[in-house]
């Protein structure tokens, strides 16, 4: 009994949560209704040989249309005004992108947002096209379909346009990829590692020297998680964390990525940044700005085995005195137990 | 050639050997058309299975029964409790393989594949039929021991149906090592079937088709499923090879994939999808070229730019061979091997605008009847653009980066293979059933089923597309288990929901399936009027199906054509006029 009250109150809250999708299917509905099967059996005819043959009248009976008049004001009252107003009361990004914190955000962002513009018109387009072909050359008495087998311009022009459209898409995406993901991160920049393992996140920071020993994924292995020489000398000020990840504001960040056991990949939502982690191997290409300060979780976004849903580590963005206030109170990572580990990690970079 | 597809056809005609009759005939028949019902209602039964454990999985995603909010208050009365977390990577990583392995790639290639091929090129069976029956039953097999994994001790397979390795190749890492080898065993079977069934229907279309059926002269529905087969002969080896050497590292020792011992985690990638890609369109080419015919049929139009249609699909299958890396550009691949992939990945949305405004004007200026399968096959156009257009998204390498592995991706594969292929399979069963079963399905249960499969289709997979750009990961078990993720748990709990309203209305199908088969309207030879060759003979059509090889003598869509009586013009008639337009200019062309 509890089980079924507590079924029915979901099903309500959601039902009212998720208002305007029912409003924007119910779009769907003349197609379904105007189709009716009833008027299946009243179009049963026999044809000139003798064969039994449907025909099938799509109109709108007068209840139908009478129905969409009465409720249409009201689908337009709840366009404008329900939902905005239903909206508000949300916490942020619920239906939507969460917000951008990464510098280079904006630029996928705004190509996401191209996208969607270059997509919503032509989805609006052949629908409305497919929509007012289906009304207008509906099966009618005495009204033949047109023998036309094509028309060469035709598929020229749509075959072209496409090609243009496409090509500029992806030409201008790769110039921001490049621009993400192959330029040199700044000198400047903060390194930090994140290695991956089942499951949880092993996390390196530099010490006073801003610097980070040199990883070597041959190294990596059960106590030496970084593949770190443990005589490096940049390495002894590093220091350590696990599923905590702190980053100052407005400093590039680069990153260092590995992974000690099986896939796993960087995820964070407001960053924009997804890399999946191959064992083997350490990712040095990526980098970040955070342009705004918050509490953030770093998920592993690549199915990495019994307990991956709940791979995930905090990330906090906070002003640089407050980072360098924390590095400081933080104990050098301890010395690692030996430079060859059982399961030594062949580099696959040849 | 000609007196070989004659003489072929003559001795089924004079039933020089004896076809089995009864329960026999669906252990030892070689007919084609056996055994294109027998992976009909093999691959209806694993749809069931499929949904079931989608169901599961939606579930258990509404409901976590890990849920450990922040006031303590630990699981939740909802939740199905035997679902953990390594069952729910088992339950997607089987829903996913159920659906792709043992039922869209036989409903559509095995099934409708095996059944039409022969009838509307005009021949009396395929060319290798013991081969044919033995693809369904290596099929089959296939199927058994995919099921069986859930037995075997650790369970099923979790490690997602793409199986990356290390994650699947080392059994430390991921607890199901009966499972996951099961599963490398039964993709191999299940591969055999494959490429049995695609040299079978290459020669068949090729060394037998009819006197006068030029490959210009095919229904689209033939050209789909012989590019695909071309697709699956050149793709499937390459998975069965992956999954001959994961079975290895699980079992041999061997370390082809595991970096601790000098593998390549990377080389699986790429080997699954150098055949993940082709399959998605070993998936929709099918269903694209079936869909042509129901669109023709019903708009009673010939297909608008018919060789445009024949060009996009080859450029498909060529294309799709050169697109694979689009699955792995946050893989940390070459960058400039990205960017290749990357505007690779554009290019081939151009065949699939060419198809689709195509089939916008082949409706245009139509006298379109809205039946059952003309309904699910206009779904299928409008489902395909949605699933298209959002792929867009993924193939922008910078776009890629945030939606990567997020429902986005769900939402997109499910409108392309739900929406997609789905749907053109409900169209061609509504359509090809009366030739199938000599009765015609209910059109009234035809209709109520769309309706509910379509909007219950849409309420659930649409949201999924927000659920994606508000940064849900996929392959979670529990959502909640993530701050920025609990504002979306109700709309989990709603596309559950509306899961559970598509999963039941299938039923509606079934039952209608089944009831049809005894209280059916009886068919007649062309209930729809339509012109290709199957419906020139009984339905169901006898042992041989042609009682003399029929001769072609005009395209698959003649429709509508002026000056005539009837609106429909079927490929054996021949020419009335002298015109020498209708003659059959190669009476055997490339053989």
């Amino acid at each position: 009994m509890e089980i079924l009250l507590t079924f029915i109150k979901d099903a309500l809250e959601v039902l009212t949560e998720s208002l305007w999708l029912l409003v924007l299917f119910t779009g769907f509905f003349p197609l379904i209704l105007t189709s009716r099967a009833g008027e299946m059996g009243s179009g049963r005819q026999i044809n000139r040989e003798g064969v039994e043959i449907f025909e099938i009248h799509w109109r709108l009976t007068p209840m139908q249309s009478r129905f969409y008049r009465f409720v249409s004001p009201f689908l337009v009252l709840l366009f404008v005004g329900l939902l905005p107003a239903h909206a508000e009361i949300r916490e942020t990004s619920v239906w939507w992108l969460p917000r951008n914190v990464n510098m280079f955000g904006h630029a996928i962002d705004f190509i996401f947002y191209v996208i969607l513009v270059l997509t919503g018109v032509t989805f609006i387009g052949v629908f409305s096209v497919l929509g007012y072909f289906l009304v207008k050359y509906r099966a009618r008495p005495g009204v033949p379909a047109i023998h036309s087998h094509g028309n060469n311009t035709l598929e020229v022009v749509w075959t072209t346009i496409p090609v243009f459209i496409f090509l500029g898409l992806a030409i201008y995406g790769n110039e921001e990829w490049s621009r993400m993901r192959r330029n040199t991160p700044p000198a400047d920049a903060l390194p930090v590692a994140v290695v991956g393992e089942q499951f949880g996140w092993n996390v390196r920071y530099p010490g006073a020297d801003g610097k980070l020993a040199k990883m070597d994924p041959l190294k990596v292995g059960k106590d030496n998680p970084f593949g770190v020489d443990p005589a490096d000398p940049v390495g002894l000020d590093d220091f350590t964390s696990y599923n905590d990840l702190v980053f100052p504001v407005n400093r590039p960040v680069r990153l260092y990525l590995g992974s000690k056991d099986v896939i796993h990949a960087f995820y964070v939502p407001e960053f924009r940044l997804y890399q999946d982690m191959v064992p083997g191997r350490v990712y040095d290409f990526v980098w970040l700005k955070a342009e705004a300060t918050g509490k953030f979780q770093l998920a592993c976004n690549q199915l990495c085995g019994q307990g991956h849903y709940k791979m995930f580590g905090k990330l906090s963005v906070v002003p640089v005195a407050e980072y360098e206030a924390w590095a400081k109170g933080k104990a050098p990572a301890p010395a690692v137990t030996g430079t060859s580990s059982a399961t030594p990690v062949v580099s696959n970079q040849r | 050639m000609s007196t070989a597809t004659l003489s072929h056809n003559a001795s089924h005609a004079s039933h020089e050997h004896t076809e089995p009759t009864g329960w026999r005939k669906y252990l030892w028949s070689m007919d084609h058309k056996v055994i294109g019902l027998q992976y009909l209602f093999t691959s209806l039964l694993f749809l069931f299975v499929g949904g079931g454990l989608a169901l599961l999985l939606r579930w258990q995603l509404a409901y976590p029964s890990t849920q450990v909010m922040a006031n303590g208050d630990v699981g939740n009365p909802m939740s199905l409790a035997f679902i953990n977390p390594q069952f729910y990577n088992s339950l997607f990583t089987m829903h996913a393989t159920v659906m792709v392995f043992l039922v869209v790639m036989p409903l559509l290639i095995g099934a409708f594949g095996n059944y039409l091929i022969p009838l509307k090129i005009g021949a009396g069976d395929m060319a290798f039929p013991l081969i044919n029956e033995l693809s369904y039953w290596a099929y089959a097999l296939s199927g058994v021991i995919l099921m069986a994994s859930f037995l075997v001790a650790g369970g099923a397979p979790a490690g997602g149906w793409t199986s990356y390795a290390p994650l699947s190749s080392v059994a430390a890492y991921n607890n199901t090592q009966m499972g996951q080898s099961l599963w490398c065993v039964g993709i191999f079977i299940n591969g055999l079937a494959s490429i049995m069934g695609a040299f079978n229907y290459i020669t068949t279309i090729v060394n037998m088709r009819a006197p006068g059926m030029g490959f210009f002269r095919m229904p689209l529905g033939v050209w789909g499923l012989f590019i695909t087969a071309f697709l699956l002969l050149l793709a499937v080896p390459v998975l069965s090879a992956a999954a001959a050497m994961l079975f290895l590292d699980l079992n041999s020792g061997t370390n082809f994939f595991n970096p601790a011992h000098g593998g390549q985690p990377l080389l699986w990638q790429h080997l699954f999808w150098f055949f993940g890609h082709p399959e998605v369109y070993i998936m929709i080419l099918p269903a694209m070229g079936l869909v042509s015919d129901v669109l023709a049929i019903f708009a009673r139009k010939p297909i608008f730019g018919y060789r445009a249609m024949v060009y996009a699909m080859v450029a498909i299958g060529f294309l799709g061979f050169i697109v694979w890396g689009h699955h792995m550009f946050v893989s940390g691949m070459n960058l400039v091997l990205s960017a290749a992939f990357g505007v690779s990945t554009m290019v081939i949305a151009v065949p699939s605008a060419i198809k689709t405004f195509n089939w916008l004007g082949t409706l245009w200026g139509g006298s379109i009847r809205f039946t059952t399968a003309m309904l699910n096959a206009l779904a299928f156009v409008l489902m395909f653009v949605i699933g298209g257009l959002s792929g867009i998204f993924m193939a922008s390498t910078p776009v890629d980066i945030f939606v990567h592995h997020t429902y986005f991706i769900v939402a997109h594969i499910h409108y392309v293979l739900f929406g997609g292929s789905i749907f053109g399979i409900f169209a061609a069963i509504y359509t090809w059933y009366p030739k199938m079963f000599g009765r015609m399905l209910d059109e009234t249960l035809g209709k109520i089923h769309f309706a509910f499969t379509f909007v219950f289709f849409n309420l659930c997979f649409f949201p999924m597309h927000n659920v994606g750009l508000g940064g849900m990961m996929r392959r979670i078990a529990d959502p909640t288990a993530y701050e920025h993720l609990r504002s979306l748990q109700p709309i989990n709990q709603f596309i559950t929901l509306a899961a559970i309203g598509l999963g039941f209305a299938q039923f509606i199908f079934l039952w209608n399936f089944f009831r049809s088969l005894k209280y059916g309207a009886p068919a007649g030879n062309n209930p729809w009027e339509a012109t290709t060759l199957e419906w020139m003979v009984a339905s169901p059509p006898g042992h041989g199906n042609f009682e003399t090889t029929p001769t072609v003598y005009r395209g698959p869509y003649d429709f509508s054509v002026p000056g005539h009586a009837r609106d429909y013009i079927m490929q054996h008639e021949p020419p009335i006029s002298e015109s020498p337009v209708g003659k059959p200019k190669r009476a055997v062309s490339a053989g």
